[in-house]
C-alpha cells in the first residue's frame, strides 16, 4: 500500500495538452476519485500513474520512491481497464493465476493467493468457468480479482462500472466501495459518471481539458464549487445558472436580477473581486429551488414537468432561462402554469463572469437575503 | 400527424422471438416512450414502425392504414438515432433546409428560409445556422439532427435513445427542451430508451418491454406507484424498490390475503430510519453503507438476509454498524404473487 503523489505532470500528445500541471496527492487507502468528460485527460491521469504514459514534465511519486522512469512492471500497480481484457480461453482460475506465474511465483503461493483474492470477491464458487459463461458483474469482479491477486500497492479502475447495465450498476457501486473498505487498499477511479464520483470515493478531483479544477471531498466540491464548470459536472440535474449583475452601493453589496435582488451581508469577502456593474451568475441547485402555486416568491412560468417517481422535475421560465426545481411527486403543474419559486438563501452561489465562484453562502448562515422585485 | 396501433405484432429472428406478440396503441399527438433492458425488443419494435424490418406475423396501422405494404421511404416517419445523422460537410442552415429542398413540391426560397429559422429556434441552433455541421460540439450535433427530422412535418417521430452518447447536465436540459418542443409541435412521437429516467420525465405514456413482451403500458406514474409486475417494479425508480417476504412482516395483505407467497414491495423513500426502539419501527435493521448523492443520501440495509434500501438527509447520517429501526409506509406497500411475479391489488 502507498501513497501516491503528482508533482507538476504534463503530458502532451502533439498540440494536444492532455495533462496540464497536474499535482495530486492520494493518501494511503484512500478511494480517489477522479471526475472528468470525455477528453478530460482522466485516462491519460491513470496511464501516467501506472507508466502506460511518460510525463514531458513533473514526477509520479509512490511513497517515497520517484517512480517516473521505473518500468510498469516494477511499479506494483495494478489497472484494470474499462473492457476488463479477460483471457475468454482460461478459466476464472488461470485469469486470476496469470499474473502470479508470470512473476514465477511457487505453486503453492499461487493456489493460496487465488483462493483468498477469490473469496473475498465472491468468486470462489466460479473458478472453473470461462469468462464466457459468467454474468457481467461477476466477469468485473474477475478482473478486479486478476489486479488485486498480486496484492498491488495501488489499485487503478478505468471507468469500471460504465459497460455494465443500470441495475448492476447499482449494486456494484455498493459492493466496491465496501471491497475498498474492506481491503483499505489506494484505489484511483476514474469516471465520468457524477453519482459514482459523489457517492464512493473519499475524495474526488474534478478534471477538466487537463487541468485540476477542484480536489475536495464529494460533499465539499458538490456545496462549495470552486467554478461553472464543477458546479455543472457534479449533480443531476446540474445547477441552475441565472444571469444578474453586481451593485456595490456605500460597500453593501447586492446582486440584482430583473426579478429579484440577493442582499450580501456585510463582512462576507468574496473569493473573487465583484464590482459595480459587472455580470455575475447566480447559482442555485434544483433541489434547493422550491415551486408553488402562491406565496411570496419570484413569479414564474412553468416551461415543463417530468415526474420521476419519488420527485418531480419542474422546468420553469424564469426571464429568458429556464430553471429547475425538485418538488414532491404530490404536487401537480401543468404547463404555463402561473407559479412562484423561492430559493433556500443558504444554498446560492455567486459566479464571477469568468466562471469562478466568488460568494458562497455554505457555511455563512444569514448572509443572503432574496428579495423579490416589485412592480 | 397520425395514430399508430401495433396489432398482435411478432418478429421472430430464426427461433428467437425478439417482439412477442405486442399491442399497443398511440393516440395522435402522444408521447409514447419505450422502455427496456437491451435486448427487450423495444428497438425491433421501433424498426417495424418505420418499416426497416418487417413484421414476421401482425400488423402496424397509421390511423386506419394498413402499413405491410407501404415501403419505409413512404410512411412519412422521422428518425433520430443516436449517432447524429447529418451531413457534416454542409453549415448547419444546409442541414435543415436539406429535407425541404429535396421535398415535393419544392417550397420557395423564403419559404425554406422562414421554416429553418422556426425550426432553428426551436432546437436551439439559431446562433450557428453558418458553421459547418462538422466542426460542432455533440451536442450541437444532435439538435441539428432532432431539427433536421422535425422540418419536414412527418406524421410520426421515432427517437432511438437520441440522446445516450451526450454528457449528463446536457441529457437533463434536452429532457425538459424535448419534452416542450413535442408539445409545441403536437406530433406523434415514439422514443426508445433503456434509461428510466428519460422515459417517466417525459412521455405521455410508457409501454415497458422485457424479452420481447409488453410488460405494462401507463403514464410514468401509473409505472411507477402502481407496477404491473416485479419487473416493472425493479426496472423503474432511480433507487431499487425493496422486495420483502410479506409473511414475515406486521402488515396487512390486499384484501386480507394469506401472505404466504406474497412479496411485499416498497419504494425507498417510503421509509425511513427512525430509533430502534421507536413504535413505528416495522423491521430493526443493520446500516452496512452510506452512499450520498448530494441531494440526498442513499442508506443500504440489511434485515436478516435481505438488502434494503433507503433514503435520508445528509444532516441525519446514520453510522455504519449502527442499529436502526426501518418505518414502512403502510400507504405505499405493493404485493406481488411470488410466484408469477404479477401484481395482487
Amino acid at each position: 500500500m502507498a501513497r501516491i503523489r503528482l508533482e507538476h505532470v504534463t503530458k502532451r500528445f502533439g498540440s494536444v495538452t492532455a495533462l496540464n500541471d497536474v499535482s495530486l496527492e492520494i493518501a494511503d487507502g484512500e478511494f480517489f476519485a477522479v471526475l472528468g468528460p470525455p477528453g478530460a485527460g482522466k485516462t491519460t491521469l491513470l496511464r501516467t500513474i501506472v507508466g502506460l504514459e511518460k510525463p514531458d514534465a513533473g514526477d509520479v511519486y509512490a511513497g517515497d520512491e520517484r517512480i517516473t522512469d521505473v518500468f510498469p512492471g516494477d511499479r506494483d500497480i495494478a489497472i484494470m481497464f474499462q473492457n476488463l481484457a479477460l483471457y475468454p480461453d482460461k478459466s476464472v482460475y488461470d485469469n486470476l493465476a496469470f499474473p502470479l506465474r508470470q512473476a514465477k511465483l511457487p505453486k503453492q503461493e499461487i493456489q493460496r493467493r487465488v483462493a483468498a483474492t477469490s473469496s473475498t470477491l465472491h468468486i470462489d464458487h466460479l473458478l472453473r468457468r470461462k469468462p464466457a459463461k459468467l454474468s457481467g458483474g461477476e466477469r468485473q469482479r474477475v478482473a478486479l480479482g486478476r489486479a488485486l491477486v498480486r496484492d498491488p500497492r495501488a489499485l487503478l479502475l478505468d471507468e469500471p462500472l460504465s459497460a455494465l447495465d443500470a441495475l448492476l450498476r447499482l449494486e456494484m457501486r455498493a459492493e466496491l466501495k465496501r471491497l475498498q473498505r474492506d481491503l483499505g487498499r489506494t484505489l484511483v477511479y476514474v469516471t465520468h459518471d457524477q453519482v459514482e464520483a459523489m457517492s464512493m470515493p473519499d475524495r474526488v478531483a474534478v478534471l477538466r481539458e487537463g487541468s485540476v479544477q477542484q480536489v475536495e471531498t464529494p460533499e465539499k466540491v458538490y456545496h462549495r464549487p470552486a467554478n461553472r464548470f464543477v458546479a455543472t459536472v457534479m449533480g443531476s440535474p446540474p445547477m441552475n445558472f441565472i444571469p444578474a449583475t453586481v451593485h456595490v452601493s456605500n460597500g453593501s453589496l447586492r446582486v440584482v436580477h430583473p426579478s429579484f435582488a440577493i442582499e450580501i451581508t456585510a463582512g462576507l469577502e468574496p473569493a473573487r473581486p465583484l464590482e459595480d456593474g459587472a455580470p455575475c451568475l447566480v447559482g442555485i441547485r434544483p433541489e434547493d429551488t422550491r415551486v408553488a402555486a402562491g406565496g411570496d416568491g419570484i413569479p414564474g412560468l412553468v416551461y415543463a414537468s417530468e415526474p420521476l417517481g419519488g420527485e418531480t422535475v419542474v422546468d420553469l421560465t424564469l426571464g429568458d432561462r429556464v430553471v429547475k426545481a425538485l418538488a414532491p411527486p404530490t404536487l401537480v403543474f401543468a404547463p404555463d402554469d402561473a407559479v412562484r419559486i423561492t430559493f433556500d438563501p443558504q444554498r446560492l452561489h455567486v459566479f464571477d463572469q469568468a466562471g469562478d465562484a466568488a460568494l458562497s453562502a455554505a457555511g455563512a448562515e444569514g448572509m443572503f437575503h432574496v428579495h423579490v422585485a416589485t412592480g | 400527424m397520425a395514430s399508430i396501433r401495433l396489432q398482435s405484432l411478432t418478429k421472430d429472428f430464426d427461433g428467437l422471438l425478439a417482439v412477442n406478440n405486442v399491442d399497443l396503441t398511440v393516440p395522435d399527438g402522444d408521447f409514447v416512450a419505450l422502455l427496456g433492458p437491451s435486448g427487450c425488443g423495444k428497438t425491433t419494435t421501433m424498426n417495424m414502425i418505420s418499416g426497416l424490418e418487417t413484421p414476421t406475423s401482425g400488423e402496424v396501422w397509421f390511423d386506419d392504414r394498413p402499413m405491410s405494404t407501404v415501403p419505409p421511404g413512404k410512411r412519412s416517419v422521422g428518425f433520430v438515432f443516436q449517432n447524429y445523422a447529418i451531413f457534416t460537410h454542409m453549415t448547419v442552415y444546409g442541414n435543415l433546409a436539406f429535407g425541404l429542398r429535396v421535398g415535393k413540391p419544392r417550397p420557395s426560397k423564403t419559404e425554406i428560409d422562414q421554416e429553418v429559422k422556426r425550426v432553428a429556434e426551436i432546437v436551439g441552433v439559431e446562433q450557428i445556422l453558418d458553421r459547418k455541421a462538422g466542426r460542432l460540439s455533440v451536442n450541437d450535433m444532435q439538435k441539428v439532427a432532432l431539427g433536421r427530422s422535425m422540418i419536414v412535418r412527418p406524421a410520426i417521430f421515432l427517437l432511438d435513445e437520441p440522446f445516450s452518447n451526450l454528457d449528463a447536465a446536457f441529457r437533463a436540459y434536452m429532457r425538459a427542451e424535448l419534452k416542450h418542443i413535442q408539445r409545441e409541435v403536437g406530433q406523434t412521437m415514439v422514443y426508445v430508451t433503456h434509461d428510466q429516467v428519460e422515459a417517466m420525465a417525459m412521455a405521455d405514456r410508457i409501454a415497458v418491454m422485457n424479452l420481447g413482451v409488453l410488460q405494462q403500458l401507463g403514464s410514468p406514474l401509473e409505472i411507477y406507484d402502481r407496477p404491473s409486475n416485479t419487473f416493472v417494479a425493479g426496472f423503474v425508480g432511480s433507487t431499487r424498490i425493496n422486495f420483502l417476504p410479506a409473511d414475515r412482516l406486521p402488515l396487512a395483505s390486499p384484501r386480507g390475503a394469506d401472505p404466504r407467497g406474497l412479496t411485499l414491495a416498497i419504494r425507498p423513500e417510503y421509509t425511513r430510519i427512525v430509533p430502534p426502539d421507536s413504535p413505528e419501527a416495522t423491521i430493526g435493521v443493520r446500516v452496512n453503507l452510506v452512499e450520498p448523492l448530494g441531494a440526498k443520501d442513499v442508506v443500504h440495509l440489511s434485515w436478516e438476509s435481505y438488502d434494503v434500501r433507503t433514503l435520508s438527509t445528509p444532516g441525519a447520517r446514520p453510522r455504519i454498524g449502527e442499529h436502526v429501526g426501518l418505518a414502512l409506509d403502510s400507504g405505499h406497500v405493493l404485493h406481488f404473487d411470488e410466484a408469477t411475479g404479477q401484481a395482487v391489488e
